[in-house]
């Protein structure tokens, strides 16, 4: 079910939100969220909270054993077992293509039979999330940072937590664990504030980014056709529809979260503004580069060990963090040239090279979209393609993209000239502002028929 | 608390105004207007198809109870032109296939008994050729009520001050009246045949013409005979089902393919890319047929009918001289098996 459909807003969020606050007991709201959580999710495909319900069991159990026995073994037999399911619906069909690549070349012999059994594979949504969720909270008990949660239907919310179920943020269980042992009451002020940021986060998504894909998506489609002016235009119109996509998503996770009186952490805090790709990624998916930093860069010795480890950490924990978002070779190298760019803002920090602040935000801003051209063109001649029209290789007519310049330029204003939208003071809005918000829901809400569905539900 | 009931109260005021707007202009004609039919029936008029909209089917179920049915065609917007007496309704419309006559069977009453003529196209059994939607579901009418763009279709069409102060209006097309809101280029009777605009008023909707085939399978008859390669089996399993349920209400069932204009029939008869598959449609029509104890009327060639190449004006559908023609054939048909087609007229 997405947020921005109507079966969500008319009908399951109303009905949630009035029975949540309508039981008395706190232990019948979990039961009724765990519940709601779990239909919501099977509103996708009837099997997923199977699979969900299979990967909350083993981090629950690794976490009750650890508890008992912290032994890496556990721990390792716990993230094996979730990070199974993860490999095998996502990454099983593109490693068993290019083995069976590999045997055709090899031995002549195509396997159709098993071709179609990896193409037949369905990529369940959500499930990079909520492994990952499950994977910070077993190694947390493990290193004793985190006490295991023994009361199995806290921990169900937990990992199936409807808001940020299908495309996160990525919540960690301390943060959760102490906002599940109270009763939240209802809060008038609590709620209108959720649903104001909830209505910041729809606006954003369907009027903005959306409006912006169907212009990128147009002249993304034909690349090769694209002129300097328009290869530009488009590379960085997908910037901001894919900014403004997932941050939407964030803050009508965050606004959804508080209506119950949840508070999720943020994800996104103007990322173009970063005059670094480090300070970028501590401001853009905040809740995965974090993820990234303490479960993976650290472990593998983080910056520990020299200069040269510390690259090649960066290369492959970012690398891990493109495929990630895709079973594909060019999110490997989207994350790889980010990891590129980190190693060499430490590399350029290190021997005291620093830009002007301006100088340093344009820089990092064309280097990020410059990257997302490996994001978005899924295909080595789309890339290929779109560099050379960016590059000035198809010449530099090929007329003005009028209306996707103007939501650039709106863009822009957005960004530098207002604050991530999770940070407006919504609670402390007059009367005239929240009328007005009420107009820019019921325009958002009547935009919904024609919306586009995330961009990270595939993630 | 104020606010937070303000912020409500103000959404859903707004978006209940604007769902009310949307149902009162309907610009796509999505919304099923029942009142519009009864006037209709009270003033003796005909109904413009921008009212009908996409509502064949909420409009042929009207027709079917709104008449002492006894005999009644059901097929694609080929049989349109198909009517009869009193007792008579058509049945068809654009867009119906083997599921939506299988499903019309089941929603029909099994008495009385009635006679039903099944005009069977080739290209439904091309698994490529896909219903359209002419039954929406609540859910979808109240999408279509809260979308954006039908908001701002009504409002462009609400500039039209006739239509925001009525949701349709009288007129006299030459000496014919119509209930419409723009245009009455196409128009319904209340039997469920149709009446195209050049049949009352030439000099204002000219005879279309075209349809000629250029060999483009993509573009001949809106694609439904591209990409076809063998009868679809699912499609002949729901045309199967239907008869099965006409014949255990004991209904009398003629099927027919509705006629072709001699050179379109030699172009489904011989181009290598349909005709294997439009033979063995016509090869198993009528052993499905006879299988449920049913006759099959040959009357695929329009020229057997008698229908000369003027009577298909888009080399298509048939006008009602060759609709007409075809009705006696069936007739005869029914009579060669010594029924009584008296509800025919």
């Amino acid at each position: 079910m997405l947020f921005n459909s109507f079966p969500f807003l008319l009908a399951f969020l109303p009905v949630v939100a009035v029975a949540y606050f309508a039981l008395p007991h706190h232990r019948l709201r979990l039961v009724l969220v765990v519940g709601a959580s779990y239909y919501f999710y099977a509103y996708a495909e009837w099997w997923f909270p199977a699979l969900m319900a299979g990967s909350t069991a083993i981090s629950y159990t690794t976490g009750r054993l650890l508890e008992r026995s912290p032994r890496k073994a556990v721990l390792a037999a716990g993230i094996v077992g979730c990070l199974g399911l993860l490999a095998y619906f996502k990454y099983a069909a593109f490693a068993g293509g290019y083995a069976l690549d590999f045997v055709h070349v090899v031995t002549g012999r195509s396997l159709p039979h098993f071709r179609t059994v990896l193409n037949g594979i369905v990529l369940p949504i959500g499930i990079s999330f909520y492994t990952f969720e499950g994977i910070s909270y077993m190694v947390d008990v493990y290193r004793g940072t985190l006490r295991a949660e023994r009361d199995l239907l806290r921990y169900a919310f937990f990992i199936s937590f409807f808001p940020h179920l299908i495309a996160g943020p990525i919540v960690r269980y301390g943060i959760l664990q102490p906002q599940l042992t109270v009763k939240h009451r209802f809060d008038a002020d609590r709620v209108r504030s959720g649903l104001l940021l909830f209505t910041l986060g729809l606006a954003k998504k369907v009027l903005l980014a959306d409006g912006i894909a169907a212009y990128v998506d147009r002249y993304l489609s034909s690349p090769g056709e694209l002129g300097f002016v328009t290869a530009w235009s488009a590379a960085v119109g997908f910037g901001f529809q894919i900014y403004f996509d997932f941050s939407a998503y964030s803050d009508m996770a965050l606004g959804l979260a508080r209506i119950f009186g949840i508070e999720l952490p943020w994800n996104f805090d103007r990322p173009y503004r970063s005059a670094s790709p480090t300070e970028f990624w501590r401001r853009w998916h905040v809740t995965l580069s974090t993820w990234l930093r303490d479960y993976l860069y650290i472990p593998l010795g983080g910056n520990r060990k020299g200069e040269a480890r510390r690259n090649l950490n960066l290369f492959l924990t970012m690398a891990l963090g493109g495929l990630w978002h895709g079973a594909a070779l060019n999110f490997a190298a989207w994350g790889t040239y980010h990891g590129v760019l980190l190693a060499g803002t430490h590399e350029a920090r290190e021997r005291g090279l620093r830009l002007p602040r301006p100088l340093a935000v344009a820089v990092t801003f064309v280097l990020v979209v410059l990257g997302w051209v490996l994001f978005r063109m899924r295909t080595v001649d789309g890339i290929g393609s779109l560099y050379a029209g960016m590059f000035g290789l198809h010449g530099f007519g090929g007329g003005i993209p009028g209306h996707l310049l103007l939501y650039i330029v709106i863009s822009f204003a957005l960004v530098f000239g207002l604050p991530e939208e999770w940070r407006w003071p919504v609670e402390r809005w007059r009367v005239v502002w929240v009328a007005a918000a009420a107009v820019l829901f019921a325009v958002a809400v009547s935009s919904v028929y024609t919306a586009h569905p995330f961009i990270y539900f595939r993630f | 608390m104020r606010r937070l009931v303000l912020f409500l109260a103000l959404t859903i005021a707004l978006l209940g105004a604007a769902a009310a707007f949307d149902w009162w202009i309907d610009p796509f004609g999505q919304v099923w207007k029942p009142d519009v039919l009864t006037a209709a029936r009270e003033q003796h008029c005909l109904v413009s198809e921008e009212l009908i909209g996409s509502r064949y089917w909420s409009f042929k179920r009207d027709v079917f109870f709104h008449r002492p049915t006894r005999a009644f065609v059901v097929g694609s917007s080929r049989v349109l032109k198909m009517s009869g007496g009193p007792r008579f309704s058509n049945l068809g419309y654009p867009g119906s296939g083997p599921e939506t006559i299988l499903r019309l069977f089941e929603s029909l009453p099994a008495k009385p008994t009635q006679t039903v003529l099944l005009g069977v196209e080739g290209f439904w059994f091309n698994s490529r050729y896909t219903l359209p939607a002419t039954d929406l579901s609540a859910y979808k009418v109240i999408e279509y009520l809260l979308a954006r763009s039908t908001f701002t279709h009504a409002v462009n069409f609400a500039q039209n001050s006739t239509v925001l102060r009525h949701r349709w209006r009288k007129v006299d097309f030459h000496g014919q009246c119509v209930l419409e809101r723009f245009n009455e280029s196409i128009t319904w009777r209340l039997d469920g045949s149709r009446v195209w605009g050049w049949e009352i008023d030439p000099a204002k909707y000219p005879k279309f013409h075209g349809g000629a085939f250029t060999g483009n399978l993509e573009t001949w008859r809106n694609g439904y005979f591209a990409d076809w390669t063998s009868l679809d089996a699912s499609r002949v399993r729901a045309l199967e089902q239907a008869l099965r349920i006409a014949q255990s209400r004991h209904w009398t069932v003629i099927g027919f393919p509705p006629p072709e204009p001699p050179h379109m029939l030699h172009v489904l008869e011989t181009d290598p890319r349909l005709a294997q598959q439009w033979n063995a449609y016509l090869h198993l029509m009528p052993q499905l047929f006879r299988r449920y104890g049913f006759t099959w009327a040959n009357t695929v060639d329009g020229a057997k009918l008698g229908c000369v190449r003027a009577d298909f004006p888009d080399l298509f559908h048939s006008d009602a001289r060759c609709s007409r023609r075809l009705v006696h054939r069936l007739q005869a048909a029914i009579d060669n098996r010594r029924e009584n087609l008296r509800e025919i007229g």
